[in-house]
């Protein structure tokens, strides 16, 4: 794929007039998606896919870009960019300027690549499919390599392909309660998978005591690191974007002009390095390794696009035009994970959170639902599942004066997204203690 | 490339029981200036081919953007390999339609292509409505954009059914916000609810740079309001609230593919189990509601579903009784329901799953004017920009841009953040006067997002304003 990469944009860049600047942004993935219901196969297929993203500029400061699916065929999709590519040049001039358009003009060439990887689909979903004979289990298997790359008429290339699975799936019980699982990695290995599963099944059966009603109040709350990132993933609804935070409508903008704070527990990256997107943006800079978002509850960096960085005058850090953050990573805290149930001694133990959304967003105040496995915590002791449970309650709040501590142990959590094309989003979080959390419905 | 493919068809038609070929080709458009600026313009032009295989019990699928001949041949293989695989682990073993669509049609019906005006018309027009949102010096942030989408489909299976259909939708929207003391509201366009199957003209003819006045002065009005009180009103929601409220509370709880669990480990379940199908009570009897695949304009009409099953419409909800889900031709068949033409993909390269199409209200026979005059002490909700709800769909939690205080049948002062929340069946049976077809109104939105792998669509929804009894309203901090 890398090789076709290269070949069909060094042939576009030969169309290119000496006034104009060319950047192809090529994304392709060849996945392989597997449903499953009660154990069993609902739909199985294969996706194969490549496109291109060609964005052509001229010396008026004129820009215009058109994506456009690709065959694989080189003469083929030649002919078809090429067209793209000759529209793409017609309409340039009746365009207004774009004051704001900023492309990288330094060289900064870069290759991620993975080995070939030899894994079996149909042998893990045997294998699936054989340790859920006797569980309801649903959830989604999809595997395959991902391939992103850069190039511009003024010589730059870059190229990031990675292979990887996600198997992310629940386990229900006939009571209808459930524990959700995820297994995702790049290597696929039984014995790790049995025990996530075999972990899971262990919840599984504290769930099948009878379920307890609790009542709309106050209580702490053990949130598990993929409840903690919904929580997270609503505060980068433009909440670390400079321009959302410039124009008022981030749900951290009074974090940012410190009209308010968070617990110094809370310290927050953008970590590239650690994490599977790729280390370039679609206008070919390079993005640091590591970006401080957030220091000891203090507002500390903002993600700031090229197009924020002239609009605003200021220092760009490579971020994407929507500012959002896609490798989160959140310091450890120093509860240890037998420590948590006793710390809580009454409460509740959240593991997953759900459909959040705002209810102030002026004021960062969100609401949202528990979700598999929740518990009652009860000196100490998980005694029983409970009922579905709205919150409503404000991140200063939640990670605020009421943050009581942070896990030492982190997970990281790949998004098993697949809008338009496979995730390459990760975070990775501590688990979190949370008094007087707000249970509204 | 599709004459090309309908007149090799039977190069690649494979020895299985049943075969079905869905080329979809799509083109989007995407224009918007904020404060003052074009934004770069999205073009995205879109090809691909999904084959499906159902064979001696097994289905499987193969989805591929390389639609040379050996393109589809691979992906024809790769379906079939998945059938093959799948045989004996399928939760249902889907038996093909029977009937077949010899030769069917659908285009959306637009005064003024897309293409009428040039790209630097559409900007001049766009800058146009910017002077207009940026009316006063306190609007902090604005901004319009048009998007336009065409999707072309292409079907055709072994059992001889062809046919193709052009579906092409606009969505305007307009935004601005505006800042006093550090608050900012934010007041828009009906959301991405303005979303319909017309032509260009509609976007002419929409008044929209009056429509950006008006909503300038609403988002500098809410920014000095007093938060919304805390209790319980009556209330009366406007369309562009009622459309979300009608697509969680009552569109995704019954589609059928969720009641049947497929659902529960992303988008969730429902509260609604098949047994209750022609008896439960779901709401009050002025609750109609229809799967609407015939209504004029709307975003989701349509001739044929993406299995090829001929759409009509049908009562989902007649007088609060609840009588069919929302499921498609394959999962009525696994629950022994009956079917309305529901099964739908994003593209190419997702499957078909059961889908909203149009899910509207139908209407009732009290003006707007009527409905206000009947409230003594309540609140009218406009334009949603919040929502959750639980993953059986039970409790609810949304919330709008504007309220406006009713007393003594007459709209008052402003409120900000205005929220409510209640529980499904609850909320519904305490409907008690529906809009007459003056106040109707054809809205949609055009990123529902459901499925494993995941997939958005556009859905949609008519509806008047309603009034509910005591709901339980709320502010902000």
């Amino acid at each position: 794929m890398k090789d076709y990469f290269h070949s069909i944009s060094q042939e576009l860049f030969k169309n290119i007039k000496s006034n104009e600047l060319l950047i192809v942004n090529f994304d392709a993935e060849d996945s392989c998606f597997v449903r499953l219901n009660k154990g069993k196969i609902r739909q199985a297929g294969s996706v194969k896919q490549i496109s291109m993203t060609l964005s052509l500029s001229n010396k008026d400061k004129k820009n215009l870009k058109s994506y456009v699916r690709l065959n694989g065929s080189f003469d083929r999709d030649i002919y078809t960019l090429i067209k793209t590519l000759n529209y793409l040049r017609r309409e340039l001039p009746d365009l207004p300027k774009d004051p704001y358009m900023m492309f990288s003009r330094s060289i900064n060439s870069t290759e991620i690549s993975e080995e070939q990887n030899t894994i079996d689909d149909k042998e893990i979903l045997s294998y699936i499919m054989s340790s859920a004979v006797e569980l309801d289990l649903v959830g989604i298997y999809s595997s395959g390599y991902i391939y992103t790359g850069l190039a511009n008429s003024l010589g730059q290339t870059n190229w990031h392909s990675n292979y990887s699975f996600s198997f992310d799936y629940s386990i229900y019980n006939k009571n209808n309660n459930a524990i959700k699982l995820n297994y995702s990695s790049k290597e696929w290995n039984n014995d790790e998978y049995d025990l996530i599963l075999e972990k899971g099944i262990e919840k599984l059966a504290i769930l099948s005591v009878p379920q307890k009603t609790i009542d709309t109040g106050e209580y702490t709350v053990y949130l598990e690191p993929s409840a903690l990132n919904e929580i997270i993933d609503m505060m980068s609804w433009g909440g670390f974007s400079y321009k959302s935070n410039k124009i008022g409508t981030s749900p951290l903008h009074l974090l940012n002009k410190k009209e308010k704070s968070l617990h110094r527990y809370v310290s927050i990256d953008e970590n590239i390095k650690d994490g599977i997107s790729a280390n370039f943006n679609s206008d070919g800079f390079i993005k640091p390794d590591v970006i401080n978002m957030i220091s000891e509850g203090k507002f500390a960096d903002t993600l700031v696009s090229p197009r924020s960085s002239l609009e605003y005058s200021v220092k760009h850090n490579a971020s994407s035009m929507s500012e959002y953050p896609c490798s989160v990573d959140m310091r450890a805290g120093d509860i240890k994970n037998d420590q948590i149930l006793n710390t809580v001694n009454n409460g509740i133990y959240i593991s997953n959170l759900w459909y959040l959304n705002f209810s102030d967003r002026n004021n960062g105040r969100m609401t949202g639902l528990t979700r598999f496995g929740c518990f009652m915590i009860e000196n100490g002791t998980l005694t029983a599942p409970i009922n579905t449970m709205r919150f409503d309650d404000s991140v200063y709040s939640m990670l605020g004066n009421n943050l009581i501590g942070l896990t030492s142990k982190r997970e990281l959590l790949i998004d098993s997204g697949t809008y338009e094309e496979r995730s390459t989003s990760s975070a990775r979080l501590p688990g979190a203690i949370i008094n007087n959390f707000k249970m509204t419905l | 490339m599709k004459n090309e493919f309908l007149n090799q068809i039977n190069t690649y038609l494979p020895s299985v029981d049943y075969c079905s070929f869905r080329f979809v080709n799509k083109y989007t458009n995407i224009i918007s200036v904020t404060r003052n600026v074009l934004e770069p313009i999205e073009i995205v032009e879109d090809e691909g081919l999904m084959v499906t295989v159902i064979h001696d019990g097994g289905f499987g699928y193969g989805a591929t953007s390389d639609l040379t001949k050996e393109g589809i041949l691979k992906a024809t293989q790769e379906a079939k390999k998945w059938a093959e695989f799948s045989k004996n682990h399928l939760i249902h073993q889907p038996i093909p339609p029977i009937n077949i669509i010899d030769n069917g049609q659908y285009f959306t019906c637009e005064k003024d292509g897309w293409a009428k005006e040039s790209s630097k018309d559409k900007v001049d027009y766009l800058m146009e409505i910017n002077k207009s949102l940026k009316s006063k010096s306190s609007i902090s942030n604005w901004g319009a954009s048009f998007r336009y989408n065409k999707i072309e489909t292409l079907f055709t299976d072994t059992n001889g059914s062809n046919f193709r259909q052009k579906i092409s939708y606009i969505l305007p929207q307009l935004i601005a916000c505006a800042e006093h003391k550090k608050q900012i509201q934010t007041r828009t366009y009906g959301g991405h609810a303005h979303a319909r199957q017309i032509g260009y003209n509609f976007l002419k003819e929409s008044d929209l740079i009056n429509h950006a006045s008006v909503i300038a002065n609403d988002a500098i009005e809410l920014s000095m309001a007093p938060n919304c009180p805390n209790k319980q009103l009556d209330t009366v929601i406007a369309p562009d609230q009622m459309i979300l409220q009608i697509h969680e509370s009552i569109g995704h709880p019954l589609e059928l593919d969720r009641i049947l669990g497929d659902e529960r480990n992303y988008a969730g379940s429902s509260f609604v189990s098949l047994d209750m199908f022609g008896k439960y009570q779901y709401g009050s009897e002025k609750l109609n509601i229809s799967f609407n695949p015939e209504e004029d304009s709307e975003l989701a009409t349509y001739n044929f579903d993406d299995d090829g099953i001929a759409a009509d419409k049908k009562y989902l909800i007649k007088n609060g009784k609840l009588e069919r889900p929302i499921g498609s031709y394959y999962s009525a068949q696994r629950a022994n329901q009956e079917y309305v033409a529901c099964s739908r993909a994003t593209s190419w390269n997702r499957p078909p799953i059961d889908r909203m199409g149009n899910i509207n209200m139908e209407p009732g026979e009290t003006s707007f004017t009527e409905m206000i005059n009947s409230v003594e002490d309540g609140i009218l909700l406009e334009t949603n920009n919040s929502w959750s709800i639980d993953d059986y769909r039970n409790k609810f939690q949304f919330g709008c841009e504007k309220g406006t205080v009713i007393k003594n049948g007459e709209l008052k002062e402003v409120v900000k953040n205005p929220n409510y929340r209640g529980v499904t069946t609850e909320f519904w049976h305490n409907l008690d006067m529906v809009g007459d077809r003056a106040s109707f109104s054809i809205l949609g939105t055009a990123n529902c997002g459901k499925g494993e792998p995941n997939q958005t669509i556009f859905v949609g929804h008519a509806t008047p304003p309603c009034l509910f009894k005591n709901i339980d309203i709320f502010g902000g901090e």
